[in-house]
């Protein structure tokens, strides 16, 4: 759907159309925006994946996921085109940017993941033990294949998550603690890695959490991820930076886990997301 | 708010309802009135954020591994600001009261093994694939922060460059107490440091840290050779 947008694009620019032009970019010129905008190791360190970006196998998840989107599923045999991602049911566009945010509906702070497995139960009746909102992990679960396709309806758009309503804001608040907290055998806190630019763990150049316009791309999930041929979701990423800092398991879909989205969120704002992006 | 907390509650009781995983950890906690320091924490200990009954490696639970001790918290406090004085002279000082030095005074071992140390990742890692420590010993992971051998390209930058470590420090008693320290506990000359407490928070035995000097400091050890030619 994504490269058919593309090949249409210059058609469309032709006939003077007023497409916004922010969501007719592919995510590869999202990124070389900045790359021309800012020095930065981060957003360079890959020439490999970037010429591989127009490629990206995530191509295929978000047309797998455009069509389990719209088939009706699950015991109640509903599609998840009511499904309010806090843009108005089934409005996708622009949606995943504006997200973590607040749902009255069910009085939480809810990330893409969590509104969609609310979605999932809730308006096809999956249960929590059906394979579709079980597996959340994988180019091939239906997890992946929904998410990477809702979020490809963001990009090129500035990350903007709410910080109206109080919880939003508590949420972030809390998750900035969690992203400066100490613990564990050896010390670290998300700052040890993400509070400077240019530094390298190893071989990998590391993104710094201060400075947007490279934080957007480490925050741009999902992702296909080149070293695990998945694509992969911002709750893989938490999960695999606590495991590298020799923390605990934390709890996909928990509180926890959602206040440190707000907050890497909000540190992005304003910077366009790269959805699909390629990773390392 | 009183109709704000009741939607959260009544959503909160929905939400355990239906996903009927994280009920006991749910509760009615209004996130809105505690400091993001006290929610932060409700989050990891009472929400549900982490499995904290996993064991760990050193023989304690996730819950204690998420704790914090008080040089944690103290540079924790710190957010994204650089040290004050007042945290530097605290966190040093429960640093310095911190060292054991080894009973038959800090000698090198062997540079072979401390090369093995400074480059395995291995180690401590709980959640999935837990690293089991009967199968291999857990490591110091130099590599990932420091350049050590000068001829090893993958390293890290976060700390400084040890190549040479002991070529160009020479090998005095002074000096080698000074690096066992720093391995040890280095918040006892660097306050904050992101350098883990490789001795205090049992990563590395104290023979493990002879070997990792050996490392450092044997003019044997490939860190205190000459960059090599490039064949290119
Ligand atoms: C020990 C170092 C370390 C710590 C501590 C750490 N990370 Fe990471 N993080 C990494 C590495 C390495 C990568 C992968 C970068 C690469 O391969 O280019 C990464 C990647 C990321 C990315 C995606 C960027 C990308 O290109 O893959 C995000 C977002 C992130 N980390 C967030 C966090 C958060 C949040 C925490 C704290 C819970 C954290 N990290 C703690 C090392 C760390």
């Amino acid at each position: 759907m994504l490269r058919r947008t593309l090949f249409a694009l210059p058609m469309a620019l032709a006939l003077g159309t007023t497409a916004s032009a922010e969501s007719d970019k592919a995510p590869e010129d999202v990124l070389n925006e900045l790359i021309n905008k800012v020095d930065s190791k981060y957003l360079t360190q890959s020439e490999q994946n970037i010429m591989m970006m127009p490629d990206n196998p995530a191509y295929w998840t978000v047309d797998e996921g455009e069509e389990l989107f719209s088939e009706p599923r699950g015991p109640k045999n509903a599609s998840l085109e009511t499904c309010d991602f806090g843009k108005g049911p089934g409005v996708l566009d622009g949606a995943y940017t504006e997200m973590p945010r607040f749902f009255a509906d069910t009085g939480k702070v809810m990330d893409l993941e969590t509104r969609l497995i609310h979605c999932m139960m809730t308006i096809q009746g999956f249960t929590k033990d059906d394979a579709p909102v079980k597996k959340r992990h994988g180019s091939g679960s239906d997890m992946m294949k929904l998410q990477t396709y809702i979020a490809s309806k963001s990009n090129g758009q500035p990350w903007n998550p709410p910080m109206d309503h109080p919880l939003e804001r508590a949420m972030r608040d809390a998750g900035k603690e969690l992203f400066y907290r100490r613990a564990g055998s050896f010390d670290f806190s998300c700052k040890t890695c993400h509070g400077a630019t240019g530094k390298r763990i190893r071989a990998s150049v590391l993104p710094s959490v201060e400075f947007p316009e490279e934080w957007t791309k480490a925050i741009s999930w999902p992702a296909y991820r080149v070293g695990h041929q998945n694509v992969r979701s911002s709750q893989h990423r938490v999960r695999g930076c606590y495991w590298q800092m020799r923390q605990g398991l934390v709890k996909p879909g928990s509180d926890a886990s959602i206040a440190l989205i707000s907050f890497w969120t909000d540190a992005a704002r304003g910077q366009p997301a790269i959805l699909p992006d390629m990773k390392r | 708010m009183t109709k704000h907390k009741h939607i959260l509650t009544h959503g909160l009781a929905a939400i355990a309802l239906t996903l009927g995983t994280y009920s006991a950890a749910v509760s009615a906690e209004d996130y809105t009135k505690m400091t993001p320091k006290a929610l932060a924490e409700h989050l990891i200990f009472k929400a549900g954020g982490f499995k904290l009954d996993e064991a760990t490696q050193e023989g304690t639970t996730v819950t204690e591994r998420q704790t914090q001790d008080g040089i944690q918290k103290a540079c924790s406090a710190l957010g994204s600001k650089t040290i004050d004085g007042d945290t530097a002279a605290k966190v040093n000082a429960m640093a310095r009261k911190s060292i054991v030095k080894p009973d038959g005074g800090i000698k090198l071992g062997d540079w072979k093994k401390g090369q093995a140390l400074a480059r395995s990742g291995f180690g401590f890692r709980v959640g999935h694939r837990d690293d089991d420590h009967s199968k291999r010993e857990p490591g110091g992971n130099c590599y990932a922060c420091h350049q050590l051998d000068p001829n090893e390209i993958a390293f890290g930058t976060l700390g400084p460059s040890l190549a040479a470590y002991g070529k160009t420090r020479g090998t005095s008693e002074a000096m080698l107490n000074y690096a066992y320290e720093v391995i040890y506990n280095p918040h006892s000359y660097f306050p904050c440091t992101y350098m883990p407490r490789f001795g205090h928070n049992k990563v590395l035995t104290q023979e493990q840290i002879s070997h990792v000097m050996a490392y450092l400091f044997d003019p044997e050890s490939p860190v205190n050779q000459e960059l090599k030619p490039q064949s290119w």
